[in-house]
């Protein structure tokens, strides 16, 4: 086993294999393992059954299912790949994959989920130099030259040419003819996920000036960075910088957020797990974005209640999910529990008037803090500026609000997956596609083989007694 | 459920009975009179769904629940939404905990079977003979299918065609405490199935899978619901279902009588003509829409009397991993302490051996033991240590403790509820006796540490029934005392709310009301 941190699923452009992931890998070096992927007809891969991007798709997803450890990945896709990858995204963020631990997109001058904007005169040239078979060497090296901002240096540039000189003429006519002119944004929709995307600004359509145009709308977390000097070819132009950025998306979100073992993640990707609540738990085991600006609450209210959040539902340093924001998210869509305390106002009004009344008292020291929540528990009145704030009714009516949001936080916290996985609860397996979809034992202190090893020990080692002796043989029979 | 093909009627047409509710009340009622002939039609405010359409999320599950607020006032107010109130083809059947033990007759006698000076009001009766509910059980029983421990501790009688289902950890532990304390407990009448069975019109139930995922909503019918017993015999039979058909009105003629519903669907307004109607939206519904109509309210007991049982908990913290998630949640029952030798209050409790989802138990952390910061999060973590028991209790009814209509109005234009319950002392002395036996057998069997968690369920009694017409809204058939051709199938008419959890009493007493408008 490597020692790395988890994975990037590196998904490549038109003309290029597994091997395009190279520069990227070398640049990372051992903190991540890459993984490139041939697409169908690039690389050493066989032509799909048919041209469409789907097909590339289920391609990608079949080889991320085998590889994925069950640990946090990024998806880095570059051109063609980039159309392909959002399709994946989708995919596993509805839960319709095998696979989880999605954390974020690099993505790399990528093609559009809408029909990539494409000269018709450059769609006919290279169409052109596949009519008889596979591109020649003179043809591989126009492909290369248009794509470059300046040449790739000599190893890089031979190993690119034979990349494209692989490509199956099937696949790449595929590409010009089909896939490229495919709109799938019904299919990929609004993906809320950490996403940064990478374009040269010597580029033409899929250029840094075209992304924000292209993508904006299907990523709203996107961050977009142009490339001086660059062209098309990410992967060979920049290898650095895109490392860089790579990392420094990892950065901002594995590490940042709670963490789920490797073997709760398969369990999620298992059949065992039913496909909408997999797709659940994919998209509230996603970071949460630190520039969340909120549509519920004012700026300064969710300041208030982040401070709440803290204090209520306290989370280990580092790791944490932003309570405050998700709540946030569902006041502003409407979800609530289906009642209210009487006298209160609508759930997003009651917030907004709870945490006003909380910030205008609210104290600097931790200790003040406690005591004013401890006040409002009791119903006592807390002072303040408002008006009549300090008659019993709004203490009574403060209280019960709060009895609300420390409700809403404990249900949020406990609803991510890595809660789950640390409370050990594994519920969420049942009701899958198993043949036996919920449990067999029930009783204290053992669990069924494909539990996780720690939620207690198989019934078969009860004379053998429990411990971590066990832990081995038992990933050797959950394996 | 499978609706397509079903038999359909205009809505000039003037149909036999229209039924407001496909839940416990509705779904057998609408069964039995379609089966005799009679042409009848269900609205359902809730959509009609498909097995895949139930998630063992607790965050999206409540798709099942009736989540348009209610509004919850007193000094105890019950929660709404998954605690207690359906929404959709199969309407509180779909989440509920398909607990089913049989109504004692003890509980049907409250009134006259208690000393009286316990408190201000010691209960109604119910006009009904506890003999002849029990008739009208065990076809319910036979019907959707409900395991059980034969014999049956507190009922020599008693037969049940399926073993139990599979027991927990807590429910081991229970038996284990119970034992060691001299209290009866069993494996707990449950309508999940023991065995696969091919359920007639509605095909293959799967045998129990051990999910405690039930009140989320079940996949495989081993749960019975309405949607996968009455209901499909009922469209066999040439029933009608309408989902996400809300009614917000009911016209009548110059005599009183009713002649039509008028509801929502889809954003634009239908009226259904009807010969009878029978409401069977539960204890919520029921009173609101009778209350926004004006009607059968003579005795002004519509929406009073309103009852939620004791659902006191307590959890012990053992050393071995309990995960009481698993399995069906509630295996194990005691009826040792429906009138406990020492009781200093009327009436008295069922107990049954508790797991719980985890945001179900957070949610009773925080509203039920107050918890908050660290100690929260060191309950949490404990949770999968932790085994409960919990009651189903006696609730008397208490003046202020009622539903009326607020000002403000639903997404349908109907005013919210506002229901407003504070537990009287009767309440709190079955509330504490029963903390302290469960506090006894947890640590009987051996918990390091236990915890009182607070809470009620169910929503009974706002229209309740009576021989009396001015002691309640129907009699004990179900009629309403002021306009002839109006019924009301639901717990709304509980006029005692019984030790013994609502949902078997409930579809029996629909049978029974069909057979009195048939008679």
């Amino acid at each position: 086993m490597t020692a790395a941190e988890g994975t990037i699923f590196f998904l490549p452009g038109l003309g290029f294999g597994a091997a395009a992931a190279e520069p990227i890998a070398e640049a990372i070096g051992d903190r991540l393992r890459v993984v490139g992927m041939d697409l169908p007809g690039q690389g050493q891969a066989p032509d799909a059954a048919d041209g469409t991007v789907g097909a590339m798709v289920d391609a990608a997803l079949t080889r991320i299912e085998t590889e994925s450890d069950g640990g946090p990945w990024l998806l880095v896709a570059h051109s063609m790949g980039g159309k392909v990858g959002a399709l994946v995204a989708a995919r596993v963020l509805s839960g319709r994959a095998n696979v989880f631990g999605l954390a974020g997109a690099v993505l790399l001058a990528p093609s559009p989920p809408t029909p990539e904007p494409m000269d018709d005169d450059k769609r006919s040239e290279m169409l052109g130099w596949v009519e008889n078979g596979s591109l020649s060497a003179a043809d591989a090296r126009t492909f290369l030259d248009q794509n470059v901002a300046s040449p790739l240096d000599g190893t890089r540039e031979q190993d690119a040419l034979a990349q494209v000189q692989r490509t199956s003429p099937l696949s790449w006519r595929r590409w010009l003819d089909t896939g490229s002119r495919e709109d799938v944004s019904d299919a990929v929709g609004v993906l809320d996920l950490p996403v940064v995307v990478l374009a040269g600004e010597d580029d033409a359509d899929l250029g840094a000036a075209a992304q924000p145009h292209l993508l904006s709308g299907v990523y709203p977390r996107a961050r977009f960075v142009s490339l001086p000097g660059t062209g098309h070819l990410l992967p060979y132009e920049r290898p650095d910088e895109v490392a860089a950025e790579i990392v420094r998306l990892w950065n901002e979100t594995v590490p940042v957020s709670p963490e789920l073992s490797p073997e709760w993640g398969r369990l999620i990707a298992s059949d065992r797990t039913p496909v909408e609540t997999r797709g659940l738990l994919a998209r509230r085991a996603l970071a949460d974005d630190p520039g969340h600006q909120p549509s519920a609450l004012s700026s300064a209210q969710l300041t208030i209640l982040r401070a709440l959040a803290d204090l209520l539902v306290p989370q280990p340093a580092g790791r944490r999910i932003d309570l405050a924001a998700r709540i946030d998210a569902d006041l502003a869509s409407g979800s609530g529990d289906g009642w209210r305390p009487a006298g209160l106002p609508d759930d997003a009004s009651a917030y907004r008037q709870g945490l006003d009344a909380i910030a205008r008292v609210w104290p600097d020291s931790a200790d003040d803090q406690k005591r004013l929540i401890r006040c409002i528990l009791e119903g006592e009145p807390i002072g303040g500026a408002g008006g009549d704030a300090d008659s019993d009714t709004d203490a009574d009516l403060l209280k019960h609000w709060f009895e609300d949001l420390r409700t809403d936080l404990a249900r949020t916290w406990v609803a991510h997956p890595a809660t789950m996985a640390r409370l050990g609860f594994d519920g969420f397996a049942t009701s899958g596609a198993a043949a036996v979809p919920g449990y067999v034992n029930l009783g204290a202190g053992v669990r069924d083989p494909w539990e996780p090893a720690g939620l207690g020990h198989l019934k078969t080692e009860e004379a053998d007694e429990a411990g971590g002796a066990d832990d081995a043989r038992e990933a050797g029979e959950t394996a | 459920m499978k609706l397509q093909g079903m038999r359909t009627y205009d809505h000039d047409e003037i149909v036999d009975v229209v039924v407001i509710g496909t839940g416990a009340g509705g779904a057998p009622l609408l069964a039995r009179l379609a089966q005799r002939g009679l042409r009848v039609v269900a609205l359902e405010a809730g959509p009609n769904l498909d097995p895949e359409d139930f998630t063992n999320d607790e965050v999206e599950a409540p798709r099942i629940n009736w989540m348009s607020e209610r509004l919850s006032g007193g000094e105890t107010p019950t929660a709404f939404g998954p605690n207690n109130s359906g929404f959709g083809v199969g309407g509180g059947t779909l989440h509920w905990g398909a607990f089913t033990p049989r109504p004692d007759i003890r509980d049907m006698r409250l009134h006259t079977g208690s000393d009286a000076d316990a408190g201000a009001d010691s209960g109604a009766d119910w006009p009904i003979e506890h003999a002849d509910l029990t008739r009208y059980i065990v076809k319910v029983e036979r019907t959707i299918g409900v395991s059980g421990p034969t014999p049956y501790p507190w009922d020599a009688e008693r037969t049940y065609l399926e073993p139990p289902v599979d027991r927990n950890a807590p429910a081991d532990l229970m038996a284990l405490g119970c034992s060691r304390l001299g209290i009866r407990a069993t494996d707990a009448p449950a309508a999940i199935l023991n065995h696969d069975r091919e359920q007639p019109h509605h095909g293959p139930r799967r045998g129990s899978q051990n999910l405690g995922s039930i009140h989320q909503g079940e996949r495989f019918g081993t749960k019975a619901t309405t949607a996968n017993t009455y209901l499909p015999a009922a469209v066999a039979a040439g029933a009608e279902i309408r989902p996400d058909s809300m009614v917000h009105g009911i016209e009548r003629d110059a005599l009183g009588r009713v002649t039509a519903v008028v509801y929502r669907r889809g954003g634009e307004e239908f009226r259904q003509r009807c010969a009878a109607l029978v409401l069977a939206g539960g204890g919520i519904e029921t009173p609101r829409l009778l209350l926004n109509t004006g009607l059968a309210n003579s005795s002004g007991m519509v929406g009073r009397n309103f009852l939620a049982h004791g659902a006191v908990q307590v959890w012990g913290r053992f050393d071995e991993q309990i995960r009481g998630y698993r399995g069906y949640p509630s295996a194990l029952i005691s009826e040792d302490f429906v009138r406990p030798a020492d009781a200093s209050f009327v009436g008295g409790y069922l107990l049954q051996s508790l797991g719980v989802m985890p945001l179900t138990f957070a949610t009773s952390l925080v509203r039920g033991a107050g918890l908050w910061g660290a100690e929260l999060v060191d309950a949490l973590d404990a949770w999968r240590y932790s085994a409960g028991i919990g009651i189903n209790g006696e609730c008397l009814p208490r003046e202020n403790n009622r539903l009326v209509l607020s000002d403000e109005r639903d997404e349908w234009g109907v005013p919210r509820a506002v229901v407003t319950f504070t537990q009287g002392p009767n309440e709190k002395a079955i509330d504490d006796h029963a903390a302290g036996t469960m506090t006894s057998i947890l640590e009987a069997a051996g918990a390091r540490e236990t915890r009182v968690l607070p809470r009620t369920a169910h929503t009974l009694g706002t229209c309740r029934m009576s021989t009396d017409p001015g002691e309640g809204v129907v009699d004990g058939d179900g009629r309403s005392h002021d306009i002839p051709n109006l019924w009301i199938s639901d717990n709304s008419t509980f006029p005692s709310s019984l030790s013994a959890n609502p949902g078997l009493a409930q579809m029996a007493l629909a049978l029974r009301t069909a057979d009195r408008m048939l008679a």
